[in-house]
């Protein structure tokens, strides 16, 4: 306590240095006329008395230091007066100053806004209570080559029962619901086992958080929990709505309670959507084998995953003997966080490693520059040294006026980071955002550390071995002002040769890096998906209420909005369906003639298409064999499917597939192929091509409605044109149903390649910055030399080089160390594009194409920045050159 | 600093406070004058030093200073005890007390028979 007292008087007396030494002169002076006074009384003549009052207090100076080194903290003192001449050098050479910080602000700046995106999607902890207990279940089947799979109810309830290791388990399924009762619309919802929210920790805003357990059987959403958004904006953020009835899918559903703002979807895969409310009745039983189901368990305090997985997989065994159909699947756990962040973590350090190698480039260009006004100082700290002070005294100053410039970099990097951020979050994949959410939001604490831990080890990297040069002069050479000859330091040359090099290098990587993912991006725009998405338009209309609770209803609604649309001018054709080629696959069962019964576990599947006549001609996806649908697959007509070429290889190798039967159950009519279509990519362009099955909407047996209405503009016209002619035709016929997803199939699959995108877009900005921070460093070092070697070139010059020669001199050493730095950078990039392999599309790690490309590149920019400095030497005048000092 | 240095900067900062107990506030020079003469003249205090420990003691909030005028008629800077600075004295002074007790008798103890 009284220790802590003393420290914060001295620390406070640091900056009352001038009233404190004024105070303890006088005080100084007052004793001594105390004891002048003192000897005279005893006697003494006023001159002896003065001596005597002198020799008994001893040096002054010596007592007000010691004074002076109670009274404040000494080394904050010097480092103050460091901090202040470094303030005064670098106030008196602006030039140098912004050209450091800058080029540092950048580099922290690119490195804070990926480390932003890095804590906010890896970093920090799940907002849910003790997140390090909860596991993501989803389900594999390895030989048959299916991962990371939605669960069935009759698999989850009894890993639930079987397994000891979980404290609970809750489940959820995605659904829409369609709110009616005032505007209608169509949200995302999920419907979740009542334990969900209690098993995550998360209260709720208002009212209650869980549903009764007796809902889970159920099929049937009685309750509701709303989104704190969509309590807002459709209930006006009403207190009172706790208990209230809204319509729900035509239903009468009570609200329960209301989540607080900002939960985060973070229990649930990123493609997932973001349910606007959660609503009762998952029809969790037994017997339900639909694999619809999501799960997120939490562990026992003490179980293990493993532990987990091994009780499940008895379980599992268990449960193979009572449903066959579950044959061969076992539970695939993944702790929540590996779940969320797992798609976004390789991008993300791939982007982080890239920023680091630009923050890198920085420090080299940044040391370049010190090297060289090390050079132009060393006379300066030639006297200082010689009047006697410590070397390690000259590298502390030099460092503070390091750290002072790193300082300054960091600050405005925090800036750029915060812009960056921004800009991240406007290129970002939506799964990326989903899983990161505050990306692109406010600096927070962990961010600011990491921009200052940064500046820090900026500070290290690029200004410890520059101050260690400068502050070591060789005196004499120093003293002797020889420095102007060629003589200069070969070791100082050297060092900066290295750097030039190594950045060169560095740089070379990146554009390697940007060049692959550009060619990437033009492979995934050349890509044939099988379908052609220009000119289409793609609208979603759900057909809900009773009104439409059969086929025939449906049907007739579709008839007229596709006449009606037809008629519109500049409309090809249009169609519906349940599901766009674009963006996921939904397996299916299902049996041939040929193999009605194959053993549980070897059931082929398929994505199940449903579709209304015109569908292949507005997408453009060609039939190999037969016929399309047509308005004749009715109900009452035969059962009639389309199957695709990957289908009918898989199933009638070297058959012909018209005419053949197949059914998705038992129950089910036979299905006779009418048709074969073209293959197309539905799991995006690395999916390659799986069995697809296209069955007219009337007859399919299950109550499905289609909702994706799509159309084709005629050429020349742009289809996003006729979105709202297409709203004002559904709103002709009903107006409850409610219109949403309006995109155009060039956006949709645009969103495919948005990962690759993102990627691309910042290791051009990377790398675009790391080649315009090498050319200004190749230029900085022979700027420099020549200047150096002005008397050498101008002797050179008056004993006969012609422009040429010069020219050819500067050149070739810039050259030189440009195709060293090329060759090198290679080497590594060769190495380390091999990371990069996964957001590789249609282009090899090593592809030559690329390198030779960026190779030339920056070589074109090395000689350019190498070609201004010779041109410089090249003029000079001889005589000025001569005298040059 | 030395060890040494510390141990005589302890007792120093303790004659220090007991001056200023006795005299009440005494300006620097009137407090060295003050512990030598007490000290029958066998001590003499090193000014360069006294004013360091004068400063740590006002830091540690033991004693506080003025500036007042002297009986005849100088500016000097006053030091005076303060509440804590008393505390202090009767704590130091019982250690020192006791120290110099146990010290006194082991010093005075005699040589045991074998």
């Amino acid at each position: 306590m009284r220790s802590l007292r003393a420290w914060l008087l001295r620390f406070t007396n640091l900056f009352r240095r001038r009233a404190n030494e004024a105070d303890f002169s006088a005080e100084l002076d007052s004793h001594l006329e105390l004891h002048i006074a003192d000897n005279l009384r005893a006697g003494m003549s006023p001159t002896e008395a003065r001596r005597q009052a002198l020799l008994r207090l001893g040096g002054i100076e010596p007592i007000k230091e010691l004074h002076r080194e109670r009274r404040g903290l000494p080394f904050f003192d010097s480092f103050f007066q460091d901090l202040r001449f470094a303030l005064r050098m670098l106030r008196k050479s602006p030039g140098f100053t912004a050209v450091a910080v800058l080029t540092l602000a950048l580099g922290i700046g690119a490195n804070t806004a990926i480390f932003s995106a890095v804590y906010a999607s890896l970093l920090r902890p799940l907002p849910f209570k003790d997140p390090g207990r909860l596991v993501s279940i989803m389900k594999r089947n390895p030989p048959r080559g299916w991962v990371r799979n939605a669960n069935s109810a009759a698999e989850l309830l009894a890993w639930r029962a079987g397994a000891r290791a979980w404290e609970d388990v809750a489940t959820w399924k995605q659904k829409s619901c369609v709110l009616t009762g005032g505007n209608p619309e169509e949200l995302p919802c999920e419907g979740i086992s009542g334990n969900l929210f209690s098993l995550l920790g998360v209260p709720a805003l208002y009212g209650s958080n869980t549903f009764p357990a007796s809902e889970d059987k159920s099929a049937a959403a009685r309750f509701t929990i709303l989104s704190h958004a969509l309590w807002k904006q459709r209930f006006g953020a009403d207190e009172t709505i706790v208990g209230r009835v809204i319509r729900v899918n035509g239903s009468d559903v009570v609200v329960v309670g209301v989540m607080p703002a900002g939960f985060p979807h973070l229990y649930a895969a990123p493609y997932l959507d973001v349910p606007d409310l959660w609503v009762s009745g998952p029809g969790l039983t037994p017997q339900n084998t639909w694999n619809d189901y999501y799960a997120v368990g939490r562990l026992r305090p003490g179980s293990s995953l493993q532990q987990a997985q091994e009780e499940m997989d008895n379980a599992s065994i268990a449960l193979e003997q009572r449903i066959p159909e579950v044959s061969g699947w076992r539970a695939q756990l993944f702790p929540l966080r590996v779940l969320i962040s797992g798609d976004t973590r390789l991008a993300l350090l791939v982007l982080f490693g890239a920023a680091t190698f630009v923050l890198l480039i920085a420090c080299v260009n940044v040391a370049n520059l010190l090297l060289s006004r090390g050079a132009a100082r060393a006379g300066e700290f030639a006297v200082r040294t010689a009047l006697g002070a410590a070397k390690a005294r000259l590298v502390r100053q030099v460092l503070v006026e390091n750290l002072l410039i790193s300082f300054s970099a960091g600050g405005l990097g925090i800036l750029l980071a915060v812009l960056g951020a921004r800009g991240l979050a406007a290129v970002a994949p939506a799964y990326l955002l989903r899983s990161a959410p505050g990306l692109g939001a406010a600096v927070n604490p962990g961010i600011l550390g990491f921009a200052i831990l940064m500046a820090l080890a900026t500070t290290l990297l690029f200004g410890l071995v520059p101050a260690i040069h400068t502050a070591s002069p060789r005196l004499v050479d120093a003293m002797k002002q020889v420095s102007r000859g060629a003589s200069h330091s070969v070791h100082a040359r050297r060092l900066r040769a290295v750097l030039v090099v190594s950045e060169i290098a560095l740089a070379l990587v990146l554009l390697a890096g940007a060049g692959l993912m550009t060619r990437t991006l033009a492979a995934l725009v050349r890509v044939n998906f099988g379908f052609e998405p220009g000119h289409v338009l793609a609208v979603r209309v759900p057909l809900v209420g009773v009104r439409y609770s059969t086929s025939k209803a449906q049907s007739e609604f579709w008839r007229r909005l596709i006449a009606s649309v037809e008629a519109l001018p500049g409309v090809e054709c249009a169609s519906v369906s349940r599901g766009l080629p674009v963006g996921g696959w939904a397996g299916q069962s299902f049996a041939t003639a040929e193999n009605p019964h194959p053993p549980a576990g070897q059931v082929p599947d398929a994505n199940y298409i449903v579709v209304g006549p015109d569908y292949f001609r507005v997408l453009h996806i060609p039939l190999r064999r037969g016929r399309a649908f047509d308005a004749h697959d009715t109900q009452a007509a035969p059962h009639v499917a389309i199957v695709n070429e990957e289908l009918a290889r898989s199933q009638w190798p070297g058959q012909d597939p018209l005419g053949k039967r197949l059914h998705p159950v038992e129950d089910f009519p036979w299905m006779t192929v009418v048709g074969v279509a073209a293959n197309v990519l539905t799991q995006g362009p690395e999916g390659g091509a799986h069995p697809e099955l296209y069955v007219p909407f009337e007859q399919y047996p299950f109550v499905i409605a289609p909702h994706d209405f799509v159309l084709r503009a005629v050429p020349g016209m742009d289809p996003a044109n006729f979105a709202r002619s297409v709203e004002e035709q559904v709103h002709r016929i009903d107006r409850d149903l409610p219109v949403s997803d309006v995109q155009t199939l060039d956006q949709a699959v645009a969103a495919e390649r948005r990962d690759a995108r993102m990627v691309m877009a910042l290791l051009a900005g990377f790398a675009g910055l790391a080649l315009l921070l090498s050319a200004v460093g190749i230029y900085s070092v022979l700027s420099f030399s020549v200047a150096q070697r002005t008397r050498e070139i101008g002797m050179r010059i008056a004993l006969g080089a012609q422009n040429r020669d010069i020219l050819r001199l500067v050149v070739g050493s810039g050259l030189r160390l440009a195709l060293l730095g090329i060759s090198i950078g290679v080497a590594a990039a060769l190495a380390l594009t091999r990371l990069l392999s996964d957001f590789l599309f249609g282009v090899q790690p090593a592809d030559p194409v690329t390198f030779v490309a960026v190779g030339a590149t920056l070589g074109a920019c090395s000689l350019l920045a190498c070609y201004v400095p010779a041109h410089r030497a090249a003029r000079l005048d001889p005589l000025v050159a001569l005298r040059y000092e | 600093m030395s060890p040494k240095l510390d141990v005589w900067q302890g007792t120093l900062a303790l004659m220090v406070l007991k001056t200023l107990q006795t005299l009440g506030p005494l300006h620097g020079y009137g407090i060295a004058r003050r512990i030598e003469q007490t000290s029958g003249d066998l001590l003499s205090v090193n000014y360069g030093t006294l004013y360091p420990a004068l400063l740590k003691l006002e830091q540690e909030g033991s004693i506080s200073s003025d500036w007042g005028v002297s009986d005849n008629n100088r500016k000097a800077k006053y030091y005076r005890l303060t509440r804590a600075g008393r505390k202090q004295l009767e704590r130091e002074a019982q250690d020192w007390e006791q120290a110099t007790a146990i010290l006194a008798r082991f010093l005075s103890a005699r040589r045991e028979s074998a």
